[in-house]
């Protein structure tokens, strides 16, 4: 891969990521209401002497421009994200940096069994166009990607945990259980997993399964693939060796872009079964006016979706010969 | 290549489906046998350790277990012993003697003795002598200076000594957790109040306390897990362990509930209550809460400084008018299901030593709410709209925070009932944030807002709620910018005064004064409604035993008095059966371990795992078998 | 919202095709038929609720029990308050249309002007239309919108004026969908607008004088119109899910319920653990059909609009 390739896309993506703090500052100070009023609401006794302070404490009297933007830039290189309104005694780093795991664990799994999936039902229905599996999938597809994820998990809690009692209800492992061994605590773990990781996979599923059935339909077209055909290669082999990996680019791309708007996914899905990741804490902070906390999902999300983009944009360039100009 | 793809296909959907099926049957916590665990269930989460960072509910019902008041709440919060045994106050009420109990430990093994007590309340004082003023968020301060804490000593092991300003019943309720020196000794000032200052006190577990549990577990967004105090001086509760889980969705917790996979749930809805109630094995409690949701008015009205719309919110006649139109009862039917109590004046029932009725309640009529608007002086013009004394059409904004969302019901019938008196009133809900702004007093704030509704929790001394309409809290608490000089009186003469007859005097003429002049019309006082399994414990005690819960009230014997519900039972419930809705389940241990055993979830999943993986199995077969049916070949279109 | 991205991966010409030929041909389609079908019936119940079920029920005027199954009287069932869920289900019709309409127009004015622009002007303002577009596809909308809502209604003020019979509070998620949502649309509008850019058309109009604005209005727009349409349709489903979303937590309007605002308020009522499946199916069933009804329409359109898929299927 050209060095020109790679060194555009690192600019760009640092540029981004620059982008993104800067309006991170913006936002948080123009959200509603006086942070200091919000951090004492609750406590009693607040006199204007508190207030001042409270505003000298945490930097609020000095000039927006360009002395806090300064600071702001400042500490964000550093890593410093400030301090939780609402947790109070943990940076904002601390309170990310235990809910990012159960996020990236549910998202990541979700993520690659919903492509794994998706490619293979829209492989499928696009090698047997026309055939009863493409309209049943295809029709599956269009309505789960019509359905918002929050009401597919609501549904499967309903009906798999509530009625049938095949799962737990909630959480990702029984709180404060003490597990014999790593192998129990992994399969209860499991089983938490197994409803939201469900409804994540499926709320994705179709767009994968409509990309990767449209792009075999256009690839089986091509010339070539009709001559490997006529030429008496099997039919998995041609899938295999020519019809899937021009499908992967689109795909590809798709995942990039997606990413952005799996969050919104995330953060539903996440509340609907009280899986303690990086949604649910959003939406905590966003009860509680916790800022610097919204803050800083908003800046870990950005720079995370810039970051996969950048890599998706990489392996893009490394499959597609045409692209790296 | 269909043949081979399809047979591939099966048996790897085969083989998913049997590994499923063997692995998930162990799926589910680990067995029943162990340490007896108390769940219970919140959808507020716990937000910091160190209580002087503190100001959430359930961080308090974290202290409260894991460490002791210098003076507990009794059955019905009245002062009953604690860190201390007992106490006597001096003939002049200025001097408090406190004596500390005996040979108590802290739960790592260490001496418990009155220097503890002494270093907490004075490390307080240092904070309230600091230039800051407060340590932390301030919330403990309140409960020493409102006392008039002078000095504290501790001459001997077991005395303490305190010295107030004046003489006042108040010290003996301070909801201040008495801590470990030999812990917190070691920091410095700031680095207990200051979150940012390096080398903060987070006071992460295993705590360090007096309380019968201590912290051991803390994973924030899930849950805290308390291990019993084998040095604590009182009744052991039967449970090992106790866990206060999170939940970001009500509708979540109470499921957990029915599935036993928890124990207790605190916050439950009306309908979710009414459907608990027929539940087996759950008992439901609807306690009163320590507050009230209220509707302020904006009493400065247009007068400089203030941004109400209209001269009528400065007038005593106006809002007394519109106190009429107002139905209590029917917000309580349908805002809170009915569970729930009209509201009156501004000390809770909850307070039963404290609250008075009204001399002059008012009832509600919107025909007599419409004659003293007339008789007011506010005239209907030819529209049917009620004009002010300027001659102006009167139009009310009428807000509540994004926070409090079923305020939004109430706020449907506050435009409905005002609109047929000729008030137009516009509603709309505004964020939180911008909200405390708004409504600050001036010259702190632009007190831009005409009607609102917010609601205020009190603490177990009713001062806390009496505080805000004091004219000095304008521009600060006050959010309804009231000013009479005599409640300013009353207010320090009750915070004075010990002999409680004499307080209720006090107390009465004070409620009875805001009640009239309306600068707040009380809609309800909210009710706590909590629900709890009887097949796993028993002894589940209200607190206050009129119209309390068991737990999430004040202090930890809720905790301490329940028994195992397996054991045999002994003697009959303690007034568990008080509140004026609760189940009559309350009956304990006389059920053996009910069918739905919580936690064991693992052994009725099994089979229906089984057969759904081989109804799947069959189903994929199936439509493959359909599919060989009908041969396509690729190439049509 | 992902199915315009879709649209865009490749560049595409376009075919100029008459409105009238336009419909009959995608009535022709399956998928064009059902979706059509589909659509007329909720614009049908969107443009006149009060003719089919009267005037939307609020807490004061509600007529039935606390969540009372679904019976004669109430045919979908009362919620939480008593009112009736048929009630509140066809005025959210009205809502959840007028909410992803607005939306709507003002992701694909935005997105077409941005695209237009850029394509046709090209040079540095192109790199850097280019370089905000970009940065907004990667920006993690949601979060945006959720941290923008406060702001917006700030900014917009208590105003209790309506626009098109919409609250001002709603208008503030019209606006913030706007907002985070043109950046797909602008992408396929600009790859359209490069290729029409080099048509012998463009280089006669230019030749007798023609002013770039004038080029681009009369011009490029009319050829262009064919996919914002096809585009306008696919975003319309989006903007249906993501008002969906949002007041799922919690920024909705409970004086206008949207279905999405009907579906959070029954989660927070508890329906689902009461068993209370009337309250949220209905809501919950139509957000569906909907939103598969734009799709289906809006991928029909595109597979009509573009030469290369002719005569595939």
């Amino acid at each position: 891969m050209k060095v020109g390739y790679l060194g555009r896309r690192l600019a760009s993506a640092a540029v981004t990521i620059v982008l993104i703090a800067i309006i991170n500052f913006i936002l948080f100070r123009a959200m509603p209401g006086s942070p200091e009023r919000v951090l004492l609401h609750g406590t009693p006794n607040v006199t204007p002497q508190i207030l001042q302070q409270t505003r000298e404490r945490w930097g609020l009297d000095k000039p927006v421009f360009p002395d806090q933007f300064v600071a702001y830039v400042g500490s964000t290189i550093r890593g410093d994200l400030g301090f939780s309104f609402l947790a109070r005694g943990q940076t904002v780093s601390e309170v990310l940096a235990q809910r990012i795991w159960p996020t990236v664990i549910l998202f990541g799994l979700g993520e690659m069994l919903a492509i794994v999936l998706g490619l293979a039902l829209g492989a499928y229905s696009g090698w047997r166009r026309g055939g009863a599996v493409d309209y049943v999938g295809n029709g599956i597809s269009l309505i789960l990607y019509s359905t918002p994820y929050f009401l597919l998990g609501m549904a499967f809690l309903l009906l798999f945990a509530t009625t049938l009692h095949w799962f737990p209800t909630f959480g990702m492992l029984q709180a404060g259980a003490q597990y014999p061994g790593l192998w129990e605590r992994f399969l209860d773990f499991l089983g938490h997993l197994v409803l939201p990781l469900a409804t994540v996979a499926f709320g994705l599923v179709g767009q994968y399964a409509i990309v990767m059935r449209s792009s075999i339909v256009e690839t089986l077209s091509e010339d070539y693939v009709t001559t490997a055909r006529a030429m008496g290669l099997r039919d998995g082999r041609v899938l295999r060796r020519h019809a899937l990996p021009n499908a992967l680019l689109p795909t590809v791309s798709l995942v990039a872009i997606n990413l952005g708007y799996v969050v919104a996914g995330a953060i539903t899905v996440e509340v609907v079964f009280n899986w303690p990741g990086l949604g649910t804490l959003a939406v905590e902070a966003l009860t509680a006016r916790d800022y610097p906390v919204l803050q800083g999902v908003f800046l870990l999300l950005g720079v995370s979706v810039v970051i996969a983009n950048l890599i998706a944009d990489l392996v893009y360039g490394a499959l597609d010969p045409r692209v790296r100009t | 290549m269909r043949p081979t793809l399809r047979r591939r296909a099966i048996r790897a959907l085969a083989a998913c489906a049997l590994a499923l099926s063997v692995l998930l049957p162990g799926v589910g916590p680990a067995g029943a046998a162990g340490p007896l665990i108390l769940r219970a269930g919140t959808d507020q989460d716990l937000q910091v350790l160190n209580p002087f960072n503190s100001v959430v509910v359930a961080d308090f019902e974290v202290f409260t277990l894991n460490y002791d008041l210098l003076v507990n709440f009794g059955p019905d919060i009245e002062p009953v012993p604690g860190f201390a045994e007992s106490w006597t106050q001096s003939a002049d009420g200025l001097t408090w003697t406190f004596k500390i109990r005996p040979g108590m430990k802290w739960s790592d093994g260490q001496p418990a003795t009155s220097e503890d007590a002494r270093w907490t309340y004075q490390t307080i004082l240092d904070g309230v002598a600091s230039e800051r003023g407060y340590l932390g968020e301030g919330y403990l301060e309140g409960y020493l200076t409102d006392s008039g804490v002078k000095t504290v000593k501790a001459p001997d092991p077991t005395t303490l000594t305190v010295t107030t300003e004046f003489a006042t019943p108040l010290l003996l309720q301070a909801y201040v957790p008495i801590l470990p020196k030999h812990i917190w000794s070691k920091y410095s000032l700031a680095q207990i109040g200051d979150p940012k200052v390096t080398g903060f006190f987070k006071n992460e577990p295993p705590i360090v306390g007096t309380g019968p549990y201590q912290v051991v577990e803390w994973k924030p967004g899930e849950f805290i897990r308390f291990a019993r105090n084998k040095n604590y001086w009182g009744t052991q509760g039967a449970a090992d362990e106790v866990i206060i889980q999170h939940f970001a969705s009500g509708d979540t917790m109470v499921q957990a509930l029915k599935t036993g996979e928890i124990d207790y749930v605190r916050g439950v809805l009306a309908d979710q209550f009414n459907a608990l109630k027929n539940e087996p094995n759950i008992a439901t409690v609807a306690g009163i809460a320590n507050g009230y949701t209220e509707l302020s008015f904006n009493t400065g009205g247009k007068k400089k400084g203030y941004g109400g719309s209209t001269t009528a919110l400065s007038d005593v006649a106006f809002r007394d008018a519109l106190g009429y139109a107002i139905d209590n009862q029917k917000l309580v039917d349908t805002t809170l299901g009915g569970y729930g109590t009209p509201g009156s004046t501004i000390i809770p029932p909850f307070h039963t030593r404290w609250h008075v009725e009204p001399d002059k309640p008012r009832k509600f009529d919107i025909e007599e709410a419409k004659r003293r608007l007339d008789a007011a002086g506010y005239k209907l013009d030819a529209n049917g709209k009620r004009l002010d004394k300027d001659n102006k059409v009167i139009n009310l904004r009428l807000t509540w925070p994004d926070s409090e969302a079923e305020n939004a019901t109430n706020a449907q019938f506050i435009v409905e009932w005002f609109g047929q008196l000729g008030i137009t009133v516009t509603a709309a809900v505004t964020e939180e944030g911008k909200l405390i702004d708004d409504v600050t007093g001036p010259p702190e704030g632009p007190a831009d807002y005409d009607i609102y509704m917010w609601g205020w929790v009190g603490d177990p001394d009713p001062t806390s709620l009496l505080k805000f309409f004091q004219t000095s809290e304008i521009g600060s608490s006050s959010d309804s910018y009231y000013s009479n000089p005599h409640y300013d009186d009353l207010f320090k003469q009750q915070r004075a005064e010990s002999d409680p007859a004499k307080r209720k005097t006090i107390l009465a003429e004070m409620q009875n004064l805001v009640y009239d002049e309306a600068p707040y019309h009380i809609l309800y006082y909210d009710a706590e409604l909590h629900a709890y399994r009887t097949d796993k414990f028993a002894g589940w005690t209200n607190q206050p035993t009129q119209g309390g819960t068991p737990l999430f009230g004040y202090g930890s014997r809720g905790y301490t008095l329940l028994t195992d519900a397996a054991a045999v039972p002994s003697a009959p419930p303690s007034a568990a059966a008080s509140s004026d809705t609760g189940s009559a389940s309350g009956a304990p241990g006389a059920s053996a371990p009910a069918s739905t055993t919580p936690g064991s979830n693992a052994s009725n999943s099994s089979l229906p795992l089984i057969l759904g993986s081989i109804a799947l199995v069959i189903i994929v077969a199936v439509g493959l078998v359909v599919m060989r049916g009908r041969r396509r070949t690729v190439e049509e279109e | 919202m992902t199915a315009a991205s879709i649209q865009g991966m490749a560049p595409r010409g376009t075919r100029w095709i008459g409105r009238g030929a336009l419909i009959r041909r995608l009535l022709r389609r399956p998928e064009g038929l059902i979706g059509l079908s589909i659509l007329v019936v909720f614009v049908f119940l969107a443009a006149i609720p009060n003719l089919i079920v009267g005037p939307l029920q609020t807490a004061v005027t509600a007529t039935g029990g606390r969540l009372t199954p679904p019976s004669a009287v109430h045919l979908f069932g009362t919620d939480e308050l008593g009112r009736d869920v048929l009630n509140q289900t066809v005025h959210g019709a009205r809502i959840s249309l007028a909410i992803g309409l607005l939306a709507t127009l003002v992701t694909v004015a935005i997105g077409a002007v941005v695209g237009i622009v850029a394509g046709f002007i090209g040079g540095w303002l192109d790199a850097i239309l280019m370089r905000i577009t970009d940065f907004f596809l990667v920006l993690p909308t949601f979060v945006l919108a959720l941290i923008l809502t406060p702001i917006i209604r700030e900014l917009v003020g208590s105003a209790t004026t309506e626009v098109f019979g919409i609250r001002m509070t709603l208008i503030v998620i019209v606006i913030v969908i706007g907002i985070t949502s043109w950046s797909s649309t602008a992408r396929i509008i600009r790859s359209q607008t490069l290729s029409l850019r080099e048509r012998a058309f463009v280089d006669r109009a230019r030749s007798i004088g023609a002013g770039s604005g004038h080029i681009m209005r009369r011009h490029i727009l009319p050829n262009v119109i064919n996919l914002i349409v096809a585009n306008a349709v696919l975003t319309f489903a989006g903007a249906v899910l993501t008002e969906t979303t949002l007041s799922f937590v919690g920024l909705g309007d409970p004086f206008q319920p949207s279905w999405g605002q009907l579906l959070e308020a029954a989660r927070a009522s508890g329906a689902p653990g009461l068993g209370a499946w009337w309250y949220f199916v209905p809501p919950g069933v139509c957000i569906v059909l909907v939103v598969l009804a734009f799709t289906l329409v809006g991928s029909a359109l595109d597979d009509l609009l573009n030469p290369k898929r002719q005569g595939r299927r």
